[in-house]
């Protein structure tokens, strides 16, 4: 280009503002693509930082920004919703909403799949069989810390795990409901609500149960029983449509709430969410 | 020539998540762009601001770096335009336009002959409204209306002093020749 450059003097002055009108901008306009007389006004700029700003610290604040992850869509949503950024980067980074909640959504769409497949009444079982567990698996799964590395400095955190299990029990239910409830839509026979209130009422007997053993176990428990009833159920009785009537849906509703006053009421005995080394 | 890498490879690193190319990117850079922005805004909070800003939108999107022109000129683009978003949110500080002794110019070819002394004392019989608005357009390369937005003027004065800047200018200019 030019054989113009920075010289020392009219550093000094531009580094300490005192230079002429077209003289700063001469400079400005030459280290846009002088690499060596950019260093040296960047060297400057660095040695008088006391003047200007503390790149320092900048430095420090632009790599905690960039380190923490940028927030989710699902965690800007829970901030619209009101809640405090704290508590929806608490809810957020379940691990439900990553690996484990696909894993989940996918294989109730593939036993939906293969329940239309299969035909009507064998389906219809064994989505009967997979879709009311689905949900309080995937809360059981979202609290594992061999799942969410994050949960371990949340535990140690002072923060009171009941309103944290509940903020996240709610969001894996708000993501996990509707896939199930849409799903029924599909399956045929009996209506898209039905497997509702199942589905909650093991969510909320695995959270009871969380207060003396370990989510997984619970929720691995609750699966277990409910997969030899509905096979019992099954291998008895022909007609699927038993769990759809209103005497069971209400047994169903009477477990919900039941098993949501216990957790409450033991709720200072979640010291199990500690993970165990 | 064998040396440190280049911005190009910084860049390169910063895209693969290179935390350390980023920390080069950053020390290689910030001053001169803390130092330039510092002579367009007198509050050293917001300069930090806009310097951060910058490095993490660096951080966020560092393909988009197109690969036509320098490093440094694309980093000017981002931190001016940060600069303008963050002083838009605040109205209680000023842009330091025309209020300071040092002062803004014109293109590069132009600002050469700056040696013969006619365009240094073009630009300084400027007023300082529009010699603000000569380097923020020229200079830094804003368009009207980010330039409008860093001077808390309507966008018409903008077009207006820029338009009357130039023909001073150019008068000035024509009166030394003759």
């Amino acid at each position: 280009m030019t054989g113009w450059h920075v010289d020392d003097e009219t550093l000094r002055r531009y580094v300490e503002r005192i230079d002429s009108v077209a003289e700063g901008a001469s400079v400005e306009q030459h280290v846009l693509t002088c690499a060596r007389c950019r260093a040296r006004v960047n060297t400057a700029a660095f040695a008088v930082d006391l003047a200007v700003v503390d790149l320092a610290a900048v430095w420090d604040r632009t790599r905690d920004a960039v380190e923490v992850p940028r927030p989710s869509f699902f965690e800007r949503l829970l901030g619209a919703a009101g809640l405090p950024p704290r508590e929806a980067r608490l809810v957020a980074v379940a691990a439900a909403f990553r690996g484990v909640w696909l894993v989940g959504v996918v294989a109730v769409l593939a036993f939906a799949a293969l329940a239309a497949v299969i035909g009507r009444a064998g389906g219809l079982w064994f989505f009967l069989a997979v879709a009311p567990v689905t949900p309080c698996l995937l809360v059981a799964f979202s609290y594992d810390w061999r799942w969410d590395p994050a949960l371990e400095p949340e535990m140690v955190t002072p923060y009171s795990p009941l309103r944290l299990v509940l903020l996240r029990t709610i969001a894996v239910l708000v993501l996990a409901l509707p896939a199930v409830l849409l799903l029924g839509l599909v399956v045929p026979g009996g209506t898209p609500f039905v497997w509702l209130l199942p589905a909650l009422g093991f969510v909320a007997v695995v959270l009871a149960a969380s207060t003396w053993v370990s989510l997984l176990h619970a929720a691995t428990s609750v699966s277990a029983a409910w997969l030899l009833a509905v096979w019992l159920l099954a291998a008895t009785r022909s007609d699927s449509a038993v769990v759809l009537q209103a005497r069971v849906q209400v047994a169903f509703l009477v477990l919900t709430a039941a098993a949501f006053v216990i957790f409450l009421v033991r709720g200072r005995h979640l010291s199990q969410l500690r993970p165990r080394r | 020539m064998e040396g440190p890498p280049g911005d190009a490879a910084l860049l390169a690193g910063v895209a693969e998540r290179d935390i350390g190319a980023f920390r080069a990117l950053y020390e290689r850079h910030a001053g001169w762009l803390a130092l330039r922005l510092a002579r367009r805004c007198n509050d050293a909070d917001l300069v930090a601001d806009a310097v951060q800003d910058t490095f993490v939108a660096v951080w966020q999107k560092p393909r988009s770096f197109r690969g036509d022109g320098d490093i440094a000129a694309w980093l000017w683009g981002i931190a001016i335009r940060r600069l303008v978003s963050r002083l838009r949110r605040r109205t209680d500080v000023a842009a330091a336009f025309g209020s300071s002794e040092t002062a803004p110019a014109a293109e590069e070819e132009v600002l050469l002959s700056v040696e013969y002394g006619d365009m240094g004392a073009a630009l300084a019989r400027l007023s300082p409204e529009m010699r603000a608005v000569i380097q923020a357009v020229v200079l830094d390369g804003l368009s009207a209306r980010e330039a409008a937005q860093l001077l808390h003027v309507p966008v018409s004065s903008v077009k207006t002093r820029l338009f009357r800047a130039k023909a001073h200018l150019r008068a000035t200019l024509a009166e030394g020749l003759s």
